[in-house]
């Protein structure tokens, strides 16, 4: 039943104003909870028995009328599920203490169930228009929740990215247009098997570039990333925390990797043209982080840079270069989730952002720093985190498909990244305790709960990164890999 | 054909119009006729139930929440415009056209003829047989703009 | 290709440049919206017009009212943010929002 993954968190979101009218915190933030709980047992525990067979599709019925909501499972997709459904919970369990002073936790629980249905959606769909479509329930509920605190920052952020969202949704929907009038067909199986056959090359050059703004916008890559450094740092953590670690993956990156890899099929130009906008991303970004002296903004610039790697990875093409960059998505979207929601915790007990009134905080803050610290080195890319292993297969993958140029670039915008975020750790963490931080305290239970969950994942699977590799991201990577026949030979029609 | 044409040319007008027009409630209801104008010219496409939410919901229910925003904010009317831009923006916008009239042509005569014949059946059919996926996302983005609004015009009771 | 797919295709991307151009060169945040709405209107148009050419007038009917819906609930959502910041700024000028840079 993997219609669940949308209609759970849907219908639980449609109940939940009742719920709310019952009890104001604890059953609305229970009840979100345990959705999300559920969705990521069932993605990590029946999730790989499911597609053991291949790819699923499923055909709902209904009161036993085939009503044919169709939507298919197969590697690619059960990774997204099992990122979303993980950094979703963390999120979600720090929001149950951080959202306290926000007010109205059943309207926002359901406005954060409604995005995770969206991502869900965008991940399980078979279809073009499907992937719009649920690209736009993500996003319409993101606008509230980055204006969730109701001040002027907020608001003006989700304006902005209001704006720049519709512009790529619009773009999304052209490209739509343009491949229903080329095949008449709007299904990944169907268009790519007429794809195929068809020679229209300046039609589906125009497609391609207009998926690659519409999508671009949504990953932030460079130049189209103006509106991720004011979004993601006003939202509330939890919801920073989503935005970077999932969204702009599922609705930039994923759908991007799906409809080129899988339904265009990657061209050696667009190859090329994935690689630099990613590099490009990477240096750039790294460079405007290292000037940040907002602790949320460094951390928005770090993810357009950190994207720019997976697209870099993913658009090199290789069967490795994949996996590395599918990892890295995964390795990023847990340690970037954890820093977003660290810093959170330390907006909570300080009331700032701003590195230089920071400082010394280790000392009233363990458990937070620690994690704090865990994720930043996950990201720079130190032995022996799960960051560390994502970044080396890309760079060995750059240097075994013959692009050592690529390599060097990532491997000196690694050691950029790490110093920023040494930077952030001695500005906010070590040092001297300022005095008007003596009263701090650590965070309250559920943030730092969460936290401490994201840390230890970080860890432990760079520990155990070997299995963590041949069970999730080998099976996702060779979907990809597969390039167009996944999608027109095992979803078969 | 012709009438087909006529109700496209008043279409683009009205909706350049009420990007150029000062006056917010004027700029509202030109939208309202252009929306008007596309529903017509949807109907007379074929394509009646398209046509009818046209009319109803993007001429009527969207005008009104255009109108109420307006009466709502009414004393920041007087945001000044650029000058430049209401000169520069109808002389862009001509290059465009004569752009997009070009390059269309030319990149239309490429598009290669479809295999599949045409779809049959009624519209019901084919919204349920091949599109029901996209109710679930019509609710999903429903519930969302609800929540949105529901979350916006809270009342706050600590934060700020 | 026929002549009234070129026709209806000609009207969308005029219509689509056109709000394009509105996004940029208005200040107004409710002519912003108006802008997305003409966007709107070009893509409709160009769906429909595809459907109609390829004969598949009937799923192009389909889309286009999903996206209908998906324009209301935008447009509601986008009028809510504008209401709470003319709140804050007591009025509608973007410029007024320059407190974050980009």
């Amino acid at each position: 039943m993997i219609i669940l993954f949308v209609a759970l968190p849907l219908v639980v979101a449609a109940v939940l104003p009742l719920v709310g009218r019952l009890s104001r915190r604890v059953l609305p933030d229970l009840l979100a909870n345990a959705t999300l709980l559920f969705l990521l047992v069932y993605a990590a525990v029946a999730g790989r028995a499911l597609i053991a067979g291949g790819p699923v599709l499923q055909h709902v019925a209904w009161l036993g009328e085939a009503v044919n909501i169709r939507m298919s499972l197969d590697g690619f997709s059960l990774f997204m599920l099992l990122s979303v459904s993980l950094v979703g919970l963390a999120a979600s369990l720090f929001a149950i203490d951080y959202m306290e002073r926000y007010g109205d936790k059943a309207t926002y629980h359901a406005l954060y169930l409604i995005m995770i249905a969206g991502m869900n959606g965008l991940v399980l769909a078979t279809d073009l228009f499907s992937v719009y479509l649920f690209l736009e329930v993500a996003a319409v509920a993101s606008y509230a929740l980055v204006a969730y605190g109701l001040g002027h920052d907020e608001l003006e952020a989700a304006f902005k990215y209001l704006m720049l969202s519709v512009a790529a949704s619009a773009a999304v929907l052209s490209a739509v247009a343009v491949i229903f009038g080329l095949t008449g067909s709007l299904d990944f199986a169907a268009v790519a098997a007429a794809l195929g056959g068809l020679d229209a090359g300046p039609a589906v050059a125009i497609a391609s570039a207009l998926f690659l703004m519409g999508f671009g916008l949504k990953a932030a890559l460079i130049p189209f990333h103006a509106w991720l450094p004011d979004a993601h740092p006003s939202a509330p953590a939890p919801i920073s925390a989503v935005l970077s670690g999932l969204l702009i993956k599922v609705s930039g990156v994923y759908a991007l990797t799906r409809i080129f890899l899988n339904v265009f099929g990657l061209t050696p130009a667009l190859s090329a043209v994935l690689m630099v906008l990613g590099t490009v991303s990477l240096v750039v970004a790294a460079f405007l982080a290292l000037g940040q002296k907002d602790m949320k903004r460094m951390l928005a610039y770090s993810s357009i840079s950190q994207v720019g790697y997976i697209v870099l990875g993913i658009g090199l093409g290789t069967p490795l270069g994949i996996a590395g960059g599918l990892f890295h998505l995964f390795n990023h979207a847990l340690a970037k989730g954890l820093l977003f929601l660290t810093s959170g915790s330390v907006q909570h007990a300080t009331g700032t952002r701003d590195l230089d009134e920071m400082g010394g905080l280790a000392k009233r803050m363990p458990v937070t720093s620690a994690a704090n610290l865990i994720g930043a080195l996950s990201i720079a890319g130190v032995p022996p985190l799960n960051g560390f292993w994502s970044k080396l297969i890309i760079i060995i993958a750059l240097v075994q498909a013959g692009e050592p140029a690529f390599a060097v670039i990532a491997v000196l915008a690694s050691v950029l990244t790490l110093w920023y975020y040494l930077l952030m750790q001695r500005k906010a963490f070590f040092g001297r305790l300022d005095p008007k931080w003596a009263a701090v305290r650590e965070a309250p239970f559920w943030m730092t709960a969460a936290t401490v969950l994201l840390a230890l994942l970080c860890v432990g699977i760079g520990i155990l990164f070997a299995s963590t590799v041949s069970t999730w991201i080998q099976p996702a990577a060779d979907v990809l890999a597969d390039g167009v026949r996944a999608a027109a030979g095992s979803w078969g029609f | 054909m012709i009438v087909q044409t006529a109700l496209l040319i008043g279409l683009v007008l009205f909706s350049v119009l009420a990007l150029l027009v000062k006056d917010l409630l004027r700029s509202a209801i030109s939208l309202a006729a252009a929306s008007l104008l596309l529903g017509i010219v949807f109907f007379r496409m074929g394509a009646p139930y398209a046509a009818v939410f046209e009319i109803s919901v993007v001429a009527g229910l969207i005008t009104v929440l255009f109108v109420l925003t307006i009466a709502l904010t009414k004393a920041g009317d007087e945001v000044r415009e650029s000058r430049i831009a209401n000169v520069v923006f109808p002389l862009v916008f001509v290059a465009f056209v004569v752009i997009d009239a070009l390059v269309m042509k030319s990149l239309l005569g490429k598009v290669p003829a479809l295999a599949a014949g045409a779809e049959t059946g009624s519209f019901g059919e084919v919204l349920w047989r091949g599109r029901t996926f996209d109710l679930v996302g019509q609710i999903a983005v429903i519930l969302a703009g609800v929540f949105a609004v529901l979350a916006l015009f809270r009342k706050r009771d600590k934060h700020d | 290709m026929t002549n009234t797919w070129y026709l209806y295709l000609f009207f969308a991307v005029a219509l689509i440049a056109a709000g394009l151009l509105g996004l940029l060169a208005r200040r107004n945040l409710i002519k912003l919206l108006i802008a997305v709405e003409i966007v709107g209107k070009g893509v409709s148009l160009l769906l429909l017009s595809t459907g109609l050419d390829r004969g598949h007038i009937l799923t192009a009917q389909a889309l286009v009212i999903t996206f209908i819906v998906v324009e209301v609930s935008l447009i509601a959502t986008a009028m809510a943010l504008v209401i709470n910041i003319y709140r804050h700024t007591k009025g509608l000028d973007v410029r007024k929002l320059a407190k974050l840079k980009g």
